[in-house]
């Protein structure tokens, strides 16, 4: 039987550790991919994911379920994001462009794609990486947020503190900047 | 191709209607407007195209310590205890793992001075630095007592009742050792060997794989970078080309004027 988000975290605050486990299998790896693009390091993304649970594990009882558990996770990730920014003193940008591994490339990949297409998407990948560097961070983790991970407006909105009409805003200014930058790659 | 749209709040629409995250009301209503505004249909498009784009980007794959387990208190270890620095063992490519296993086996081995020997009473595994006798080494037939017995009391050139309680001893510790171990030892290690052979074969196969892969993958990088740098390089000589062309063309018009000054001059002479 399938529970949902919320009846896992009924049964976790009720002693079941198990469904905390579903919840941590069910949602790590969206937490990685969202702290991944953010502050672009693997390790420090993998840091972060279970910093994440780790904390949602501890804070469990406080929460209320007012809001979705997976954006009440979402807040947690990105204010560790933000604190390992802060930390680390280092603006958000994604490296993994340089030293990418290409066996890993390979082996992530279907058998079936020829090694021009790794090879080009690889290219793309680092393009989009640069571009998306140049944002700033809000239209950044906007673009992230609802590109990525599928998030209404309503809900980024809610979970970065800023009004509706602001988060298009800076979706529209972002992918605005994304679309000069992809344009002067290809050129 | 100037035209400017002013509809209002066109940007947060554009993005709305982009990610279909749109009032009803307000997507007809802009339909509409896309259908007579070439900008905004085709901003729309450019959009469309970015995100296309930005699909490409994908973490890489995450080697996530979160497994699940059998038990609910390990399940919970594994989930939340904070991941230790550096790299974990799932990290590690398999062959260097067995690798590293092997070594390990072999060291071991190798300190604990494993012996492994086959007579007629079968295969022989002993360990420790201790060596037989050399007088029982020599004797193959270890069922009778006295010899191991009175090697030790020969060893030792004098007898003493503890050294033959000593070989009995050791005596009885032998046949129950080969009554029960030899063929436990030999069953594991023939299986054992077989099973490695076989995993082995498939980590070289798999490595082989793997190398081939990165050899073609790196051959395709290189040659796109030849090819790039060709690109540079022949925009470079087409540049220094031109360049050329262009002083030779000035030295030989003002060569020319010269010419032709002198040859007024001497027209006029």
């Amino acid at each position: 039987m399938t529970w949902s988000d919320e009846e896992l975290v009924t049964r976790s605050i009720g002693g079941d550790a198990d469904s905390f486990n579903q919840l941590v299998l069910r949602w790590e790896r969206p937490i990685y991919a969202l702290a991944y693009r953010v502050i672009g390091r693997e390790e420090d993304a993998r840091d972060v994911c279970q910093e994440t649970f780790l904390r949602a594990f501890r804070a469990l009882n406080g929460f209320r379920g007012q809001a979705k558990f997976s954006s009440w996770l979402y807040r947690i990730a990105l204010n560790l994001c933000r604190d390992w920014v802060r930390r680390e003193r280092r603006t958000p940008i994604v490296q993994a462009s340089e030293d990418i591994d290409l066996m890993e490339v390979a082996a992530v990949r279907e058998p079936s794609a020829s090694i021009e297409d790794l090879v080009a998407r690889k290219e793309l990948t680092r393009i989009v990486e640069r571009a998306m560097a140049r944002l700033p961070e809000e239209q950044r983790t906007a673009i992230i947020l609802k590109e990525y991970h599928e998030l209404t407006f309503q809900e980024i909105a809610d979970l970065v503190g800023c009004p509706l009409s602001t988060v298009k805003t800076r979706l529209y200014q972002g992918l605005a900047v994304l679309r000069r930058e992809l344009a002067k790659s290809e050129s | 191709m100037s035209e400017t749209c002013t509809y209002s709040g066109r940007d947060d629409l554009l993005v709305a209607y982009l990610y279909d995250d749109i009032e009803s009301d307000d997507r007809v209503t802009f339909n509409a407007h896309l259908a007579r505004c070439g900008q905004c249909s085709r901003e729309l498009d450019e959009l469309r195209g970015v995100r296309t784009t930005l699909s490409v980007w994908t973490p890489p794959e995450p080697a996530l310590s979160h497994k699940p387990r059998g038990t609910s208190d390990e399940a919970r270890a594994t989930s939340l205890e904070p991941r230790a620095t550096g790299r974990s063992w799932h990290d590690v490519p398999a062959w260097a793992q067995v690798a590293a296993a092997v070594l390990v086996l072999g060291v071991s081995a190798a300190i604990a001075n494993v012996e492994v020997r086959r007579d007629n009473s079968g295969w022989t595994v002993r360990t420790g630095w201790s060596k037989p006798s050399s007088i029982l080494s020599t004797a193959p037939v270890l069922s009778e007592a006295s010899p191991a017995a009175k090697s030790a009391a020969a060893d030792a050139g004098a007898p003493a009742p503890w050294r033959a309680d000593l070989a009995k001893l050791e005596q009885q510790l032998r046949s129950e050792f080969h009554a029960t171990a030899p063929r436990a030892v030999t069953v594991a290690a023939s299986v054992s060997d077989a099973e490695l052979q076989r995993r082995v074969r498939t980590i070289l196969e798999e490595s082989e794989r793997r190398q081939e892969r990165e050899l073609a993958l790196r051959v395709a990088e290189v040659m796109k970078d030849v090819n790039a740098q060709r690109q540079a390089d022949l925009v470079k000589i087409d540049r220094s080309l031109g360049f050329i062309q262009s002083s030779t063309y000035g030295e030989q018009m003002k060569q020319r004027e010269v010419v032709n000054y002198l040859l007024k001059v001497s027209q006029k002479q």
